[in-house]
């Protein structure tokens, strides 16, 4: 990967390379709320199969992940927990959130304990509305995910040094 | 309003004539166990019984109840009847002109069945399942002292209970055994169900108003934004 | 976490002892072991600290909040149909279930009774929501004890009931469909034969899972004499629903004081209890109990009386002044609201009584000397969601 790091990444390597991510997204399960279930009917029903996009809904920890769906609401009380998980994750990373809760703090927009959408604490890729969203919109959220992995440009992604999460 | 504030003891709701014998019969047991303890009450024919006792009486009242067979613990909470000092004014204008303009000066602290002479009333509530009722309990708990003894050593559920009222309404529980926060953040600022608690969420930005005097689809409608 | 109660000092003593036996044998030290706050046997954001003893739990702590969105305050500045709206959300996968017994304690207040098809309309999809509910339970608690397999299937065939909630609702989760004195709308046409296949299915399903989980050996072996709750710790926890039936308490809420404005005397169907009051009594009972909203459902489908499905009420609702609770069955258990109303458009107070606050507040006694797999199997069987303990 020292071509990667370097920035001078041939055309064609990258594209592959890309298609190889885009269809291995090794997803971890981060259920918050009603949300959950939905994604749970997602990635592990029979019936919406997530398995079929190339996703694989099974690492046991955030360390193994490429994406985490913030499926739910983020309470005061749990920021600093999602923080945390974010920072686990192995770069490339990737962050779905997935509801109006997630999003913006849905229903609760006026509530004490509620942090007004998960993008104040980390950086998120695709947003997913409804509440819950069906899963089919969380699967199309998937595809606007990989859509946006192949077109990303890696030794772009890695020139400024280190992310940091404040 | 009112109608509210009932006096003391068995007035049913007026000009009716059916009386809760089953109730009335609870309520004689109760009251004769706990003597004074008991300071007011309120039945809803075929519904209900309230039953407002002393501070001092309140572990008691729990005691006399477990033993006439309330043994199943349903809740515990408190009202603060402090009327919002916020009013209506987190609302938008056309919340205003279906609720009218609010009073300019603070409404009178009104409480409900059973009466009350304070702001904060514990409110709990036990059940019988051989009887197949349940009593609601409520406790007067003065301004400038809000404690009350634990309901724990006798129901134990109602442990995290009171953990919780501490927490939303600032009480505490004499000998409870666990008095941390349930829910909230430790550095949490504030007691959210205290009446006088702003949800700053609204202030900063005021609520887009009722969406149910919309009209429905095909009514017409001279806007016809109505979707 | 200290006892309260006498046969909580029992149990202490009674775990003290076990603790000193295995610190002779293996000179072990005390440990805490924290699951959460997302851990997959807890359905959510619920953190359990546990200080362990080599194997064996001497005390677990549960730590809520991590879901606390604030329902009660919420309730104080919303009308009366945007808190019907909001409360769907309390037990996320019984939404319907949720909005039932607070629309009954505004009717009630409001002294507005449905008309009779909305009643049946509402008592069919209480059930149905109770069936989607439990039937995601009994996949999830077998994925919980390492039977992947349940959880798929729980997924495939909840999907007939989530199915008919939608075509008659129009959601698919949190359907917002009760009205104060009936309901948004009547049923559509051809529902009433779908949903007797889509019962039909899941009675199915309930069969499958007693053959494929509850009968299971392993199962057996994990749920069978663990997390034993006797009766009388079961009512001073206010323990509600089926994790009461299952320790020999036959008190149902739909039978024993159903609420006006549910049918349950209009169909034939039973209480199921079970003395054992372990996790595999849990799990038997609500595998019964969805059995038998699946029969109460079929029965119900059949008798539906024709008529409006809405009452008079006024377009802008306001309740008028008093108190009210109203408790139902939900299928966590005991749901009530007790709504305080000045007769203004928004209400006073609202205290939202949730089941499985209580069902879980008795994790710290039960789990109390037992071994942390066993831990799961007490927790997945009390059967609890994040936002029913939190609200």
């Amino acid at each position: 990967m020292g071509l990667v790091e370097s920035g001078k990444l041939p055309k064609p390597l990258a594209k592959l390379l890309n298609i190889s991510r885009k269809y291995s997204i090794w997803a971890y399960q981060w259920g918050l709320a009603c949300c959950a279930i939905e994604m749970g009917a997602a990635f592990a029903s029979p019936r919406y199969d997530v398995m079929r996009l190339g996703v694989i809904p099974f690492p046991a920890s955030p360390r193994q992940a490429d994406l985490v769906v913030i499926a739910g609401t983020v309470t005061d009380k749990l920021a600093p927990a999602v923080v945390r998980l974010y920072e686990q994750m192995p770069d490339p990373k990737y962050v779905i959130s997935m509801g109006s809760c997630a999003n913006c703090g849905g229903p609760y927009w006026d509530s004490y304990s509620v942090t007004k959408g998960v993008d104040q604490l980390i950086p998120v890729d695709v947003y997913v509305p409804g509440c819950p969203p069906r899963p089919e919109a969380l699967l199309e959220g998937i595809i606007l995910l990989q859509e946006r992995i192949a077109h990303e440009d890696m030794a772009e992604r890695w020139k400024g040094g280190p992310i940091v999460v404040s | 309003m009112d109608q509210l504030s009932s006096a003391d003891t068995e007035t049913p709701e007026e000009a009716a004539p059916a009386t809760d014998d089953a109730r009335e019969a609870v309520l004689a047991e109760f009251t004769s166990r706990l003597g004074d303890g008991v300071l007011g009450s309120h039945i809803r024919v075929g519904d209900d019984l309230w039953i407002r006792v002393d501070r001092a009486h309140w572990l008691e009242a729990a005691e006399v109840a477990k033993s006439m067979g309330y043994r199943f613990f349903d809740f515990l909470s408190a009202i603060d009847w402090l009327p919002s000092p916020f009013g209506r004014d987190m609302d938008a204008q056309e919340d205003l002109v279906v609720a009218g303009t609010p009073a300019k000066e603070p409404e009178a602290i009104v409480q409900g069945y059973a009466g009350g002479d304070t702001r904060f009333q514990l409110l709990a509530r036990l059940y019988s399942i051989s009887a197949g009722m349940g009593i609601t309990f409520k406790c007067d708990l003065p301004d400038d002292d809000l404690t009350a003894p634990t309901w724990s050593n006798v129901f134990a559920g109602a442990n995290w209970h009171e953990r919780e009222a501490r927490e939303m309404f600032g009480f505490s529980f004499d000998g409870h055994p666990n008095m941390i926060n349930m829910y909230l953040p430790v550095d949490f600022v504030g007691n959210p169900l205290r009446k006088d608690f702003p949800l700053l969420a609204r202030r900063v930005r005021p609520w887009p108003g009722i969406v149910d005097v919309e009209p429905m689809p095909g009514v017409a409608d001279e806007e016809g934004e109505g979707e | 976490m200290t006892a309260v109660s006498d046969p909580q000092s029992v149990a202490a003593l009674v775990a003290e002892a076990n603790d000193n036996r295995v610190n002779l044998d293996f000179e072990t030290e005390g440990m805490t072991l924290n699951m959460g706050p997302q851990h997959p046997a807890t359905h959510g954001t619920l953190r359990i600290i546990a200080r362990l003893d080599g194997e064996q739990v001497i005390s677990a702590e549960p730590m809520c909040g991590y879901m606390h969105r604030g329902y009660e305050k919420l309730t104080e500045v919303r009308t009366y149909p945007q808190i019907n709206a909001l409360i769907n959300r309390i037990d996320w996968l019984g939404s319907f279930a949720n909005e039932v017994p607070f629309i009954l304690a505004a009717e009630k207040l409001m002294d507005v009774e449905a008309p009779p098809r909305a009643q049946w309309i509402r008592t069919i999809l209480f059930e149905m929501s109770r069936v989607a509910n439990i039937s995601l339970f009994l996949g999830d608690f077998g994925l919980q004890l390492g039977g992947m397999t349940a959880g798929f299937y729980a997924f495939r065939d909840r999907e007939w009931v989530l199915n008919q909630i939608e075509s008659a609702t129009g959601g698919r989760f949190h359907p917002n469909f009760d009205r104060i004195g009936g309901l948004k709308d009547d049923l559509p046409k051809g529902w009433i034969e779908e949903s007797h296949t889509a019962m039909d299915k899941l009675l199915a399903f309930c069969d499958e899972m007693e053959d494929l989980l509850v009968g299971n050996e392993i199962f057996q072996g994990r749920t069978r004499g663990i997390g034993v709750i006797p009766a009388e710790i079961a009512l001073s926890y206010g323990l509600s629903g089926a994790n009461l039936r299952a320790s020999g308490v036959d008190w149902d809420l739909r039978r024993d004081n159903c609420p006006p404005g549910l049918v349950y005397d209009q169909a034939d169907w039973k209480v199921w209890t079970h003395p054992d009051g372990d996790c595999f009594a849990r799990t038997w009972v609500r595998l019964q109990e969805t059995r038998e909203a699946a029969k109460i459902v079929k029965q119900l489908l059949d008798t539906i009386p024709s008529g409006p499905v809405m009452a008079k009420v006024p377009r802008i609702i306001k309740v008028p002044a008093g108190e009210a609770y109203v408790a139902t069955e939900n299928p966590l258990g005991e749901m009530g609201y007790y709504v305080v109303s000045k007769g203004d458009l928004v209400p006073f107070r609202v205290k939202i009584r949730s089941a499985s606050f209580n069902n879980i507040s008795v994790l710290p006694w039960v789990a109390r000397g037992a071994y942390v797999p066993d831990l799961i199997s007490i927790l997945g069987s009390l059967y609890f969601i994040l936002g029913d303990i939190d609200r």
